[in-house]
């Protein structure tokens, strides 16, 4: 599976939307963002890609777009995302 | 003055909030009698808390001129503060100007992005012992009240400080909301020492967060289990924290594996920590574990603060004498409240605990005097006749396979929902061995997540509508 694929099941499973919401989705915008759910979130994106994320980037992972940033630090492939 | 605030250095720092505001005790106390003169003693006055200097010089004052606060969240829902307002018609209520929009009534005045607003509601006759009210678990949505008494905050305060050491250097980060025992008492403890309360409303997921107790310089911390669940997941043992030296948990049991991570940390960093209990109902902390015996005392909770004492009783109510031994979680001591109000009519009523409360927490004391909470009283359930105790089997499958775990159920059958599905026949095997009940009379869910709410206890009732609802039959399995 192509990883910006897996990303993004991460991102709707953690936090109960569609694809369609995805583009712009940030903390708190939705209901199950919250600190729960991002820490749900943090800990499958760990597994999945097999990384441990530094404090910094946990606390900014704060909407959908950054976090394909920051997951491109830790060499992901394949996160390309053109809107 | 209430918590002795006039007593203090007037040109020390008392409270610093994320909004920017720095009041000194010299103008806090000049503030209690401005905010305070303005509601009338022994009126009601529902207050919308957050942490932020505006919210507190309200709970402050009125406490310091004799109305009676109501400490309810600011972002409490709309069905819950209906109810709340039907019930005990408040006389005033104190609001973020934000949230003014929710009510129709007339604002009397504005500080510090609070208003007061002044209800049509007529003046009632109340207890005048009754100095605070505050909701038994805000989440809930119950209207059942804890009545505080006069003095029992100061107590608290005092003793509290005393046990944890507090002088007036500490910079307390102060994010667990003050609208719940264990806020309020963190924030109440550091003012009766001229410390100073580092308030703030973002949480410990947020940039923000970070920079402000890295620029406040945060002398101590205190979390409930689920800020340590974050804390560790931020990796923060190797955060550069050079001003924290404190670090305190309260609000629940944190696992053992949680529990020696943390003493751990301490004891390498040169920290100190230390693992408290407390309730509403006691005005927050009646025990804590001296940071001595962290690592030798794992998942204590210590002893019982100056003053207080505490004792254990079996199910006849009878104290049990023996050094070690294991029953009821009871206390006695200047901190324990007068009792509960579900209506108007029960803000009149008298001391009815006297002193003295049985938590409903079952707990062990050990050979040194160490009381560790075992189990909760109500969490039990008869299966087969056995007494089961949830959250003893919640906790045995926990360290058993290292694994996130929570129990519920009825006395026909134990639900048990785990996350790791790679564990669930093990599970069912290991706890019918465990308390030799026959494994049908368990049932293990496999789902995605354990529900919490946002103090991070866990949400049974959800979990059993959600996953074990109607029709889950023995293949059914919640992924």
């Amino acid at each position: 599976m192509d990883n910006l694929k897996k990303y993004n099941e991460i991102m709707m499973e953690s936090f109960q939307v569609n694809e369609e919401q995805l583009k712009g989705l940030e903390y708190q915008s939705v209901q199950e963002w919250d600190s729960v759910g991002h820490m749900t979130m943090i800990a499958m994106l760990e597994e999945a890609f097999d990384i441990i994320m530094d404090t910094d980037d946990i606390i900014d992972f704060s909407s959908y777009e950054k976090g394909i940033e920051i997951l491109k630090k830790y060499n992901i492939g394949s996160l390309c995302y053109d809107g | 003055m209430f918590l002795n605030i006039d007593k203090q250095k007037s040109n020390s720092v008392a409270l610093v909030d994320s909004e920017g505001n720095r009041i000194t005790y010299g103008k806090l106390a000049e503030l209690l009698d401005v905010v305070g003169g303005q509601a009338r003693p022994h009126s009601l006055v529902f207050s919308l808390c957050k942490n932020n200097v505006g919210s507190m010089v309200g709970y402050l004052g009125f406490v310091e001129h004799g109305a009676v606060p109501v400490t309810l969240s600011a972002g409490i829902d709309d069905k819950l503060l209906s109810t709340l307002l039907e019930i005990y018609t408040p006389a005033y209520i104190w609001t973020p100007v934000e949230e003014e929009h929710r009510f129709k009534f007339k604002k009397v005045f504005e500080i510090y992005g609070y208003a007061l607003l002044k209800t049509e509601n007529e003046l009632y006759p109340m207890n005048e012992n009754l100095q605070l009210c505050m909701t038994t678990s805000g989440t809930t949505g119950s209207p059942k009240l804890v009545r505080y008494k006069k003095g029992n905050l100061e107590a608290n305060a005092k003793n509290v400080a005393d046990a944890f050491g507090w002088t007036e250097n500490e910079r307390a980060i102060c994010d667990l909301g003050m609208q719940y025992t264990m806020g309020l008492n963190v924030i109440n403890t550091h003012l009766y020492v001229g410390a100073t309360a580092l308030l703030t409303t973002h949480n410990l997921l947020s940039r923000e967060f970070w920079d402000y107790i890295k620029k406040e310089r945060g002398t101590n911390f205190t979390g409930v289990p689920f800020s340590y669940d974050i804390l560790c997941r931020l990796h923060f043992e190797q955060m550069d924290l050079p001003d924290l030296r404190t670090f305190s948990q309260g609000g629940g049991k944190l696992t053992e594996k949680r529990f020696m991570q943390l003493a751990e940390y301490a004891q390498k960093t040169g920290r100190r920590f230390i693992a408290s209990f407390g309730t509403t109902e006691t005005s927050a902390r009646i025990t804590c574990l001296p940071p001595e015996l962290a690592m030798t005392k794992i998942g204590s909770i210590g002893r019982a603060i100056p003053e207080g004492e505490l004792f254990l009783v079996d199910e006849n109510g009878k104290e049990l004498t023996d050094t070690v031994a294991e029953g009821e979680l009871c206390y006695k001591g200047p901190n324990v409240t007068m009792g509960y109000a579900v209506c108007k009519k029960d803000l009149m009523k008298g001391d009815e605990f006297n002193g003295e409360y049985h938590t409903g927490d079952l707990a062990r004391r050990d050979v040194d005097g160490c009381y560790y909470i075992t189990g909760r009283l109500s969490r039990f359930l008869k299966l087969l006749s056995y007494r089961v105790s949830l959250d003893q089997t919640e906790r045995l499958i926990q360290q058993e396979f290292n694994i996130e775990c929570a129990c519920s159920g009825t006395d026909q059958r134990m639900n048990i929902y785990i996350t790791d599905e790679s564990k669930k026949t093990q599970v069912l095997k290991f706890i019918s061995a465990k308390t030799g009940i026959f494994r049908n009379l368990f049932k293990v869910f496999v789902v995605q997540e354990i529900l919490r709410n946002e103090s991070g206890k866990i949400r049974y009732k959800k979990m059993d509508a959600e996953y074990a609802g109607k029709g889950a039959s023995d293949e059914h399995i919640i992924s």
